[in-house]
């Protein structure tokens, strides 16, 4: 039933079309700590060596299965993506390609240098810069590519005397010659269709895949993989959940706008239709990757940026409740789709696949508490911010004729950010009270937490300043779009920029030109509505 | 108005907190800068226990004290401010409490080894003297910061040791060891040489320095011992090229001895020659032949804040220049004693010992990588207790930590680091915690009553605060 509901779904899939790899997809394998899809596996080493989940409209599970079967014609295909300028001056490379074989690559003598450059940074345990970091993929992408292609990267055949999976290239007897039926299988289709290029995976070859499978499983029942998980993850793999969240969002906002911002009345429903929707697909998404990862969506910055916007959105319909008013569901579904639209451009800085985690994080009480509730309290003070946005825009306009919308947000910017706070002294805490639980101290100034403790002054220092009338309406909305330059610190710039301290499992590259823009781009937004706006004539109020 | 009248009442004003807020999070903020860019040992010193961090935690305890008695006597909507000011206040007791009474060390040990003491992030100095090399006095013994107060030149750290003196004049905090053999005329300085191993697969090239009131020196080359003796030593069950000084000759004779502890070879070697040792085509070229050397040892600065940098100190003594690195000792010697200078970390020693028994690493499935830690510890009393990441042992006052271990070169264990501690404040801090939380929570209930109240157009201008204080 549940396959049934899965295929279903799948049906509407964004993949144009499945062809030749789509028997090869189920195919479980055990790869960086746990066992997946081929599919997903396919896209991962896809992804990382050509910066792309499908190559030339053809499916990541069929063209990686071709490393290993055709290896020669790859070797001399532009696969390789590089695109850091550094790094193609260090090898000499000249042209503006962004694409080069692996064969280039292999030959080129100064790879072998570069490498050797960063292997001994490693080995004096240096921090790496950009440029290094970009050496790193290289080398990451040439291993996996030679890996794939000699087979040892495809372990698809669980041992019962180890942990370890067997290769294609340790197989043996009967599994050997069920692995060359579906090479064979594989070859067949291609040889049989009229074009190459849409060529269909014939039922001999998923027979023989499936074949296959039965057997690996033989080998190991109890260590096979649960298909359950595998179908799931497929499901996820196709349906894309997130991008259908997204673009239901982008519908529901379209329809709100009208219904608030134009009084078209009619609008209202199927506004809160596509928003409500967007949301459930939203919540489906992350419900599907914690089932398969075993653990709350906050263990990387991927996750964070999904489950950011989620608690935002929610937050939206809560204050809609209380203000009655569409700004706060337009503000709410503009971050979501801001949101998930970021993850999907940039796949390499917000890296999606799941992935093992450190000893230090196994620990789902800690992870489900402390971590969960700071990343609430960036989804509020998100919200403040993106209203912030908002109210500055009213102001530029006419601060008289925009009175009602202002004194909604306004409210709602103070209430986000109390909540905000709470919540974020509450997580900060949690931090300590689990860093005191298992490292032994509850307060070491490790960066991370301190950046969450300076988010947690800069909004309290905002609410006490209300208090005194230095904040004032206007102010607010300025202080609300100030202070979220705090939470991106905390939330990404410890992390990708300061890459320092205790938190480094989760340090990452990238991205920070664009990150640095963003806030720099509402620094200007802010100091251009505040001197239009303190330089008008004062009315009374 | 408060109760706190002028010129005071600024110390109970929002004004002031506000100043404070912003003040405290820009210092933690260059905090966290410089622990990037130098490492959190320096940012701990000289940014979160620096006088203008205490200045204004200071300014802080005061605010919230003083605005407390500006508002008595309480009403119920005082509740919220006052949980939540008397919870920061008790957060700041309760780490004041531990950074004066608590202990954070660390406590490493072998598989199979005992321990009874912890090592925490203090440094100390210490001199000991012995005229016979065997038997110590101490003559100093200091905790010393000099990250923080470093010695100069022009205001050394003086250390008087009777008719001598230990002059510290220089810290570097981030810096590379090196060391280089050079020639003496002294006596009491022992000889050296300088050899190389060649063939078509291995060359190498060392040093091998023997001290003088030591019988050999020798260095481990894995397949293969040099070592330089003063007579013969005995077969050692090793492949082994023995090179024995004969003094005022610059001719030396050498041995060379099998795995099965026969003798290969035997001979004399000069400076600048050369063995066939007959082990795969290896060849031995003695080098150099010091008859007495010194090893100088420097520490260079390094550039970057590589964590493999080590501190080190520059001090004079007898008119000659020394380096001493973190966590090692030297030996100073003179014509009728001599003096050994330590400077490391400070250790404790705990009332009972722990014995790691085993070291345990779990790996993800089909990889190398670390899925989890545990270490299995015994405990006088308790028997054997399993502490792991997450799981820590609790044991007379002391909590112990899974922190970290330490691998050979084949990457398997051998070594397992708890971190140890003990913190008096705990529980003041976790109170605190709660009634700030609560105390934060109830503030905003309050306030939220207000807000719902008909006839309010502006918002939250005024609040419980204000209406109380005005």
């Amino acid at each position: 039933m549940i396959r049934l509901l899965l295929f279903m779904l799948s049906a509407l899939s964004l993949n144009a079309h499945a062809g030749l790899g789509t028997p090869l997809e189920r195919l479980p394998i055990q790869d960086s700590g746990r066992v997946k899809p081929f599919d997903t596996f396919a896209r991962e080493s896809l992804q990382l060596i050509y910066g792309k989940r499908s190559f030339e409209g053809r499916s990541a599970s069929e063209v990686v299965f071709t490393w290993l079967l055709i290896p020669d014609h790859w070797l001399s295909t532009p696969l390789v993506e590089v695109n850091d300028k550094g790094v193609k001056d260090a090898l000499k490379i000249t042209s503006t390609e962004k694409y080069f074989s692996p064969q280039a690559l292999f030959t080129n003598d100064r790879v072998a240098l570069i490498f050797q450059e960063l292997q001994s940074l490693r080995e004096r345990q240096e921090k790496l810069n950009p440029y290094f970091q970009a050496v790193g993929r290289l080398e990451n992408q040439l291993a996996l590519f030679q890996a794939i292609r000699a087979g040892v990267a495809l372990r698809l055949v669980p041992d019962p005397a180890t942990d370890r999976w067997k290769s294609v290239n340790e197989l043996e007897g009967d599994m050997r010659d069920s692995f060359v039926k579906v090479s064979k299988g594989f070859v067949d289709s291609i040889a049989n269709a009229p074009d190459a290029k849409t060529a269909e995976a014939s039922p001999e070859f998923a027979a023989a895949v499936s074949e296959f499978m039965d057997k690996a499983r033989a080998q190991a029942p109890d260590k096979y993989a649960d298909m359950k998980r595998i179908d799931w993850e497929e499901h996820l793999n196709h349906f894309q959940p997130f991008q259908w969240a997204w673009v239901a969002y982008v519908l529901g906002l379209i329809f709100m706008y009208f219904a608030g911002f134009m009084r078209q009345g009619w609008a209202t429903k199927p506004g809160w239709l596509f928003l409500v929707g967007g949301w459930i697909l939203h919540a489906y998404g992350m419900g599907i990757r914690m089932y398969l990862a075993g653990r709350p969506p906050v263990t990387n910055m991927y996750e964070t940026v999904v489950w950011v916007p989620f608690m935002c959105v929610f937050f939206g319909f809560v204050l809609y409740k209380v203000q009655k008013s569409k700004l706060l569901l337009v503000c709410s579904a503009t971050i979501a789709i801001f949101c998930l639209i970021l993850t999907n451009l940039a796949p390499t800085v917000l890296d999606g696949s799941i992935q093992p985690l450190e000893p230090v994080l196994r620990s789902t009480f800690w992870l489900s508490t402390h971590v969960l509730i700071i990343t609430i309290s960036y989804a509020a003070f998100f919200l403040a911010f993106g209203i912030g946005d908002v109210m500055l825009f009213y102001y530029l306009k006419d601060e008289e004729r925009y009175a009602q919308e202002i004194r909604i947000g306004t409210q709602s910017i103070y209430r986000a950010m109390q909540i905000g706070v709470v919540l974020v002294a509450t997580g900060t805490i949690l931090g300590g009270v689990w860093a005191d639980y298992s490292w032994g101290r509850f307060w070491g100034w490790d960066p991370k937490e301190t950046w969450a403790f300076i988010t947690l002054l800069g909004y309290v220092a905002v609410l006490h300043g209300r208090i005194v009338g230095w904040i004032k309406n206007f102010e607010l909305a300025v202080a609300a779009v100030l202070s979220f330059s705090l939470v991106i610190m905390a939330w990404y710039g410890v992390n990708f920029v300061l890459g320092a301290g205790l938190h480094s499992y989760g340090f990452g590259a990238g991205g920070v030109e664009y990150v640095t823009g963003f806030v720099v781009v509402h620094l200007l937004w802010v100091a251009y509505v505040s001197t239009v706006r303190y330089g008008r004539p004062k009315k009374a109020t | 108005m408060g109760k706190i009248q002028p010129p005071f009442s600024f110390l109970a004003s929002v004004r002031m907190a506000v100043v404070i807020i912003l003040s405290l999070a820009t210092i933690t903020a260059i905090g966290t800068i410089t622990e990037a860019r130098m490492d959190a040992e320096v940012a701990q010193k000289l940014v979160y226990q620096s006088i203008y961090m205490y200045l204004i935690l200071g300014a802080l305890a005061v605010n919230l004290i003083s605005v407390m008695i500006d508002r008595w006597p309480w009403k119920q909507h005082h509740s919220g401010f006052v949980l939540a000011h008397i919870g920061i206040l008790l957060i700041m007791f309760g780490a004041w409490l531990t950074q004066k009474y608590g202990v954070d060390g660390t406590m490493s040990f072998g598989i199979g080894e005992e321990r009874r003491t912890v090592v925490v992030h203090d440094r100390e100095l210490n001199v000991y003297s012995s005229l016979d090399g065997s038997s110590f006095q101490s003559m100093f013994n200091g905790e010393v910061d000099f990250l923080r107060h470093p010695p100069t030149p022009e205001k050394p750290f003086i250390v008087h040791l009777g008719n001598e003196e230990l002059k510290f004049i220089q810290y570097q905090h981030f810096s590379f060891r090196e060391s280089e053999i050079v020639p003496t005329t002294n006596e009491s300085d022992g000889p050296a040489i300088r050899f190389q191993l060649e063939n078509p697969n291995v060359n190498l090239t060392q040093w091998l320095k023997r001290e003088k009131r030591r019988p050999a020196a020798e260095t481990d080359l894995g397949p293969a011992k040099v070592i330089l003796a003063q007579d013969l030593p005995a077969p050692m069950g090793r492949n082994a090229v023995i090179v024995i000084e004969k003094p005022g000759s610059e001719t030396l004779d050498y041995v060379i001895y099998n795995k099965d502890n026969s003798v290969r070879k035997s001979g004399k070697v000069k400076q600048s020659e050369t063995v066939d040792t007959g082990w795969m085509g290896m060849k031995f070229r003695l080098l150099r032949y010091l008859p007495h050397a010194r090893e100088n040892i420097k520490y260079v600065p390094s550039l970057s804040n590589s964590p493999i940098a080590t501190p080190s100190l520059k001090y004079v003594f007898n008119g000659e220049e020394y380096w001493l690195g973190l966590n090692t000792v030297m030996r100073l010697y003179l014509a009728d004693k001599m003096y050994a200078v330590s400077y490391g970390q400070r250790q404790i020693e705990l009332a009972f010992p722990l014995r790691l028994k085993a070291f345990h690493i779990g790996k993800y499935e089909g990889t190398d990588r670390a899925a989890s830690y545990a270490s299995d510890v015994e405990v006088p009393g308790r028997g054997q207790v399993n502490i792991s990441m997450n799981e820590p042992l609790q044991f007379q006052g002391f909590t112990f930590y899974q922190s970290s271990f330490e691998k050979d070169e084949r990457g398997e264990p051998v070594a397992s680091i708890l971190s140890v501690n003990q913190d008096p404040g705990r529980w003041v801090k976790y109170a605190g915690c709660v009634l700030m939380i609560f105390g934060c929570i109830a503030m905003f209930y309050f306030k939220r009553v207000k807000w719902r109240r008909p006839g309010r157009q502006h918002g939250v201008q005024l609040d419980s605060l204000k209406q109380a204080g005005s």
